[in-house]
């Protein structure tokens, strides 16, 4: 379908403005609309066929921000927006707003999320589109007539500000699984020690790892958390971010990161990360060419490029965590068995998740 | 596993396979009363002791968020306002784009009303919204499944080579497929085999859907044959037999009866081609387009579906001689006709080819014509 000219940058105008005002509080979204007269956005003599097309389109897509990987205050922004759109239609009976069953759970625990750091005004506003049978609850988000999208290259990217700045590696392990290996350790620990001569220390024998890799683990995942979000920082306010001094810095740190564990990590990442997968040697003219480009997850590659999917290296943005270091300041932990669990308060985007850099293969 | 939701397996394209009815129970289990509700009337706003309790606020708290979050404060203008005029100084680019397309509309096209293919368009997408039945007992229950199906044509022009024409069939998780299959309309079936021209006033006696009644559906590697008569045959024996005979890369394929079978029942993909053959070679790709909890808008008379949402339009032949009226009969080697073959209305085809006493003036062979728009 094709889209409805001019809506996609009037919304994104809109949550903008939201995200720049800082806030979830849906006064402040509702004095942006009216400022807007975001209201008026279905007007123009328009009959009643149209009418309904043009409809679901802007729905779709202001649905499509209230998902992740958009931000929470983005996807507050998104509910608010829903909320005015679905009031603000002329379709009589209202079109609707559609729901997947994949991404249920994921709007649950938004609601949980909302209710349990009292923002009533969201989680009542979403009571109220609830109870007014606002959405139809179907297997997928939009209907699929295998039309092979001539306009798939032109699919926009996902806006990069309004992106949560945690990742892919991020979700991989939380405060939990660090827990975990903390307690594993601890107890593994405790079993050297019991099989060794000397109860109060393992033997020498026994020392195969390092014994405070877990802290390590911590710290380096730290340092890429606050590492991306200074990298977020930095996008939002200058969107112009020189490539050549960037990469400098990073070899840079590369080269002074003491931790041996940390430079092991890395290599594995840079190899996994820059080495492009050797085409079959039928497709030899189309070999994969490493793109270095700063831009978000779905960088603009030419679908031109091979009909096949091929694996596509990841962005260099991404490559370990472990090539930060000496610039950033950054808190270093002594070993603790418990770790807090984050706070999401309004200013910060979440803080607490830390992951451990994984070598992943796409497909 | 039965329990987890549908998801792409090619992006953007189509899903993995699941069962259909499995879909139905994941959405019913995670939803309350009030969502799955299919009043008419809506909810009543909440009371504020209500809001209070369910998101553990004070009661003051409550009728704060009431008035807060009021639409109003969305929608507010000061005058009334015709959303048909777009406001002069409007920031929104939107409107900003529609009024240049309305303005530039305004200077070209001198009626600008909706056509009939417009009308006819919008009036079976929104005919049957809302309606409920006389009988209570037709009421469609809370939490069936609603399917839209796009079948498409099996008539191949040119024109239609990048975008085939296709039409759209409501259905619901409880119906069978024989019930589909018997909504289908297709030219085909209407065919009347024969040669007429020597007995033009004859009815034929049967048209092709009484003569040969087999069919199927193919989804996920199972034909769905249809069974309910005696002279309905296996048509997807042939296949079977194909596949079987070499490794050619398929699994093994099963053949089961039509009308066994409802929507909820089926293994398939959203988004994927299908198949439904019927006349013996006539056959209907079938893509199920999306699957959905039925809503209170929607028709909600079980008799009225499967419903027909969306149809293409063909335009039909017309005589050869008056250009008026349908074509209800062609002509092969006929001499009395300018070219070969030649079509013409049931009036004017008599009063070209037959005397006043009915005789048959000039050689010519006369098939009777069932053209593909007729169903318009």
């Amino acid at each position: 379908m094709s889209a409805v000219p001019g809506l996609k940058e009037d919304c994104e105008e809109l949550l903008g403005a939201f995200q720049q005002a800082d806030t979830v509080r849906f006064e402040r979204f509702a004095e942006l609309w009216r400022e807007r007269r975001f209201h008026s956005i279905f007007y123009g003599r328009v009959r009643a066929l149209e009418r309904n097309k043009l409809t679901k389109k802007t729905l779709d897509l202001a649905q499509q921000y209230f998902l992740p990987p958009y931000s929470f205050q983005i996807r507050v922004g998104a509910l608010y927006l829903l909320y005015g759109l679905y009031n603000a239609q002329l379709c009589q009976p209202k079109q609707k707003i559609r729901i997947a069953l994949k991404d249920w759970p994921e709007i649950q625990k938004f609601q949980q999320d909302l209710l349990d750091s009292q923002h009533y005004d969201a989680t009542y506003i979403f009571r109220r589109l609830r109870l007014a049978r606002a959405f139809h609850f179907t297997a997928m988000p939009k209907l699929l007539t295998y039309r092979r999208s001539k306009k798939k290259i032109a699919e926009n990217p996902l806006k990069e500000e309004f992106k949560d700045p945690t990742n892919r590696v991020n979700n991989l392990i939380t405060n939990d699984v660090l827990e975990e290996l903390m307690n594993v350790h601890y107890h593994y620990q405790k079993m050297k020690c019991v099989i060794s001569a000397d109860k109060s220390q393992p033997d020498k024998a026994l020392s195969l790892i390092k014994d405070d890799f877990v802290v390590n683990l911590k710290d380096i995942t730290l340092e890429h958390q606050e590492w991306l979000q200074n990298r977020m920082r930095l996008f939002r306010n200058a969107k112009e971010i020189d490539k050549a001094e960037n990469q400098k810095k990073e070899e840079a740190l590369l080269a002074s990161e003491g931790s041996e564990r940390a430079n092991a990590l890395a290599r594995i990442k840079y190899r996994s990360y820059s080495a492009a997968v050797e085409v079959s040697k039928s497709r030899r003219h189309r070999q994969v060419q490493l793109e270095s480009s700063e831009s978000g997850p779905s960088c603009g590659k030419s679908p031109s490029r091979s009909k096949k999917p091929i694996r596509r290296p990841q962005p260099a943005r991404r490559r370990g965590s472990s090539e930060i270091g000496g610039e950033m300041q950054v808190a270093k932990e002594t070993v603790t068995h418990h770790i807090g669990m984050p706070v999401i308060t309004e200013e910060d985007t979440d803080e607490g998740e830390v992951s451990l850099p994984k070598r992943r293969r796409r497909r | 596993t039965e329990a987890a939701a549908p998801d792409y397996e090619a992006a953007e394209l189509y899903t993995r396979a699941f069962r259909v009815g499995a879909l139905g129970l994941g959405w019913r289990r995670l939803l309350g009363p009030p969502d799955l509700s299919l009043a008419a009337e809506e909810a009543a706003e909440e009371a504020d002791a209500a809001v209070a309790g369910a998101l553990g606020c004070a009661l003051g708290t409550a009728a704060e968020l009431r008035a807060v979050c009021s639409i109003d404060t969305l929608m507010s203008s000061e005058k009334e306002e015709d959303p048909n005029v777009i406001p002069e100084d409007s920031s929104l680019l939107t409107l900003r784009i529609r009024k240049k397309a309305l303005e530039r509309r305004e200077e070209k096209i001198i009626v600008d009303r909706a056509c009939r293919q417009e009308t006819l368009t919008y009036e079976m997408e929104s005919h049957a919204t809302g309606k409920r039945p006389d009988n209570p007992t037709d009421l469609i229950e809370e939490g069936e499944l609603l399917l839209t199906l796009n079948i498409f044509y099996p008539v191949i022009f040119q024109k239609h080579k990048d975008h085939k024409p296709y039409q759209t069939v409501l259905v619901l998780g409880s119906q069978k497929l024989t019930e589909l299959r018997d909504s289908i309309s297709c030219v085909s079936d209407l065919q009347i085999g024969g040669e007429f021209s020597s007995q033009p006033d004859q009815a034929p006696e049967h048209i092709s859907k009484d003569l040969y009644k087999s069919a199927f559906f193919y989804f996920e590697g199972i034909f769905y044959n249809d069974k309910r008569y005696p002279e309905c045959r296996d048509l997807s024996r042939t296949i079977i037999e194909w596949s079987e005979s070499h490794d050619r890369g398929y699994e093994n394929f099963r053949s089961v009866k039509m009308e066994d079978y409802v929507f909820n029942d089926l293994f398939l993909k959203i988004g994927f081609p299908y198949l439904y053959c019927h006349q013996g070679n006539c056959e209907h790709i079938i893509i199920i387009t999306d699957i959905r909890l039925i809503h209170h808008d929607d028709c909600l008379d079980r008799n009225l579906y499967p419903l027909l949402v969306k149809k293409h339009w063909l335009c039909t032949r017309k005589c050869f001689v008056c250009k008026m009226y349908t074509a209800r009969w062609v002509t092969n080697r006929d001499s009395l006709a300018p070219e070969d073959p030649c079509f013409f209305c049931d009036v004017c085809f008599r009063m070209l080819h037959y005397d006043a006493e009915g005789n048959k003036l000039g050689e010519f062979l006369a098939y009777p014509y069932v053209d593909p728009g007729i169903f318009n």
